[in-house]
């Protein structure tokens, strides 16, 4: 449970910091730290189900926080947690240059989502050439800075894990050498 | 059958959530900024109460960076800048006099006297501490709220013009949408020629202006201001300047490209207008009317 508790508090914290470093730094010239702690849940997380639930309650809090429709994020969360676990089973995610690269797909897919159900749901414009020319840097970024952040939540995940189950690791130590 | 038996809980969950989600953006996109629904309470409110003072704690010693760098380029050229502005308040102030002389002489001074108290609107200063996580959505959150008197579908300004529009409301935070989003659109006119249109959000730092090609005329320089209509803006805020005008072509419609007249890169704090519009103060009015119903039938029955 304190698993939970905690990937939910970063989770809740990611679009914060993003919405504050968005008033210095141009947001498609940032990693999209939600979407890739799903994509992280989607490649280490146990329980399919817990990781879905985790996965729209992170949309839900990134609904709250942006100009969205409410209900888009989740709905996005929940795919990208799907995709990235269905293409997990499917194909070798385990490499620097495999996660980058379907991350940049991933993102590249998020954003025609977003503009697609703006445009369905809401009043806005749908996928245009502004859209795709902050797309490209927006996908890279987020690709260059997924293996590390994959790599994160699963050593957050194992290390709460075992705080859960209450294990101790067992800690092999050399004897001292008999002279 | 027992991966068949294990896959339902997970399958009827994903679909769930899905159904909740769609159910969610349709009821928003029903919901007009005023709705009750748009003012965030229990859970909800709190992930904006807390999320403005930890973007503005995140966002400190970036700003004071910032805010020393400024001080210290904008030192560099004082000199300079107070004599071209010192230049400038004389010719105003010269301008300014003949206006009021002509105003006199028309009589029309004592009657604008009168009426301006009729619309000045209180005017809330709030800081702003965060834009929207997302780099699909143009919104800010601002670090006032239902306590300070600030309610969605209330107007927010800078001291350069229109900035947008609060769309939802906490306790001690609101998030405006910024006349930038995809999701703005303003009825807006032409300040030269009254020639009216609709000011388009792109979602970068760029407007489109949409108008009839039919009797407007728009060139490059042209201020456009909110005309009043559509019941959201009040009249005469400035939103933006013409830059370049489209090739119309055999189309009916012309698209002109606009710079808003605010920096919104540049944007720290705005003053949100705690007066809504006349459409908001009907959608208001519409509730009251439910409320006053409601007491009607709990004390005289149906």
């Amino acid at each position: 449970m304190k698993r939970v508790f905690a990937l939910l508090a970063i989770g809740a914290l990611a679009p914060m910091i993003q919405g504050a470093v968005g008033t210095f730094v141009p947001l498609h010239y940032c990693p999209d730290l939600g979407l890739l702690l799903v994509v992280g849940l989607g490649l280490c997380w146990r329980s399919t189900a817990g990781g879905v639930a985790l996965s729209a309650a992170l949309g839900l809090i990134a609904d709250l926080l942006s100009g969205s429709l409410f209900g888009q994020h989740m709905l996005l969360r929940i795919f990208a947690f799907g995709a990235a676990r269905a293409c997990s089973q499917q194909l070798n995610l385990r490499g620097v240059i495999p996660r980058a690269t379907f991350v940049v797909a991933l993102t590249v897919v998020t954003a025609l989502g977003t503009g697609a159900l703006t445009a369905f749901f809401g009043a806005g414009h749908g996928v245009d050439g502004e859209m795709l020319r902050e797309l490209i840097p927006h996908a890279l970024i987020n690709g260059a800075f997924a293996p590390l952040c994959v790599w994160l939540v699963e050593r957050i995940s194992n290390w709460l894990s075992e705080v859960d189950a209450g294990h101790q690791l067992l800690q092999l130590r050399p004897r001292n050498r008999l002279t | 059958m027992a991966e068949f038996r294990n896959r339902t809980p997970v399958t009827a969950l994903v679909v769930g959530l899905v159904a909740f989600a769609v159910v969610a953006m349709v009821v928003d996109r029903r919901s007009a900024p005023g709705d009750p629904e748009r003012e965030l309470s229990g859970w909800t409110g709190a992930i904006l109460d807390i999320a403005a003072p930890v973007q503005k704690m995140i966002a400190f010693p970036f700003d004071l960076t910032r805010n020393a760098w400024r001080h210290y380029v904008s030192l560099l050229d004082a000199s300079d800048t107070n004599e071209g502005l010192r230049a400038r308040l004389a010719a105003v102030e010269e301008e300014n006099l003949q206006l009021r002389e002509a105003l006199i002489a028309s009589g029309r001074l004592a009657r604008i006297a009168e009426t301006r108290a009729d619309f000045e609107v209180p005017m809330l200063p709030s800081e702003l501490v965060g834009v929207d996580p997302s780099p699909w959505f143009r919104s800010v959150l601002i670090d006032r709220g239902r306590e300070q008197g600030v309610r969605s579908g209330m107007p927010i300004i800078s001291e350069h013009g229109l900035v947008g529009l609060v769309t939802a409301t906490s306790t001690r935070a609101a998030k405006a949408m910024l006349v930038l989003d995809r999701q703005s659109a303003i009825d807006g006119i032409i300040q030269r020629s009254r020639s009216q249109g609709i000011v388009r959000g792109r979602g970068t730092s760029e407007l489109d202006f949409e108008f009839v090609i039919r009797g407007s005329d728009v060139r490059i320089g042209d201020v456009v201001i909110t005309s009043g209509l559509g019941g959201v803006y009040p009249k005469g805020i400035r939103i933006a300047e013409v830059v370049s005008v489209s090739d119309p072509g055999s189309a009916l419609m012309q698209t002109a490209k606009l710079v808003p007249a605010v920096d919104f890169g540049r944007l720290e704090q705005v003053f949100v207008m705690l007066r809504r519009g006349p459409t908001m103060e009907v959608i208001y009015a519409s509730e009251l009317e439910g409320d006053l119903s409601t007491m009607a039938t709990e004390r005289f029955g149906p």
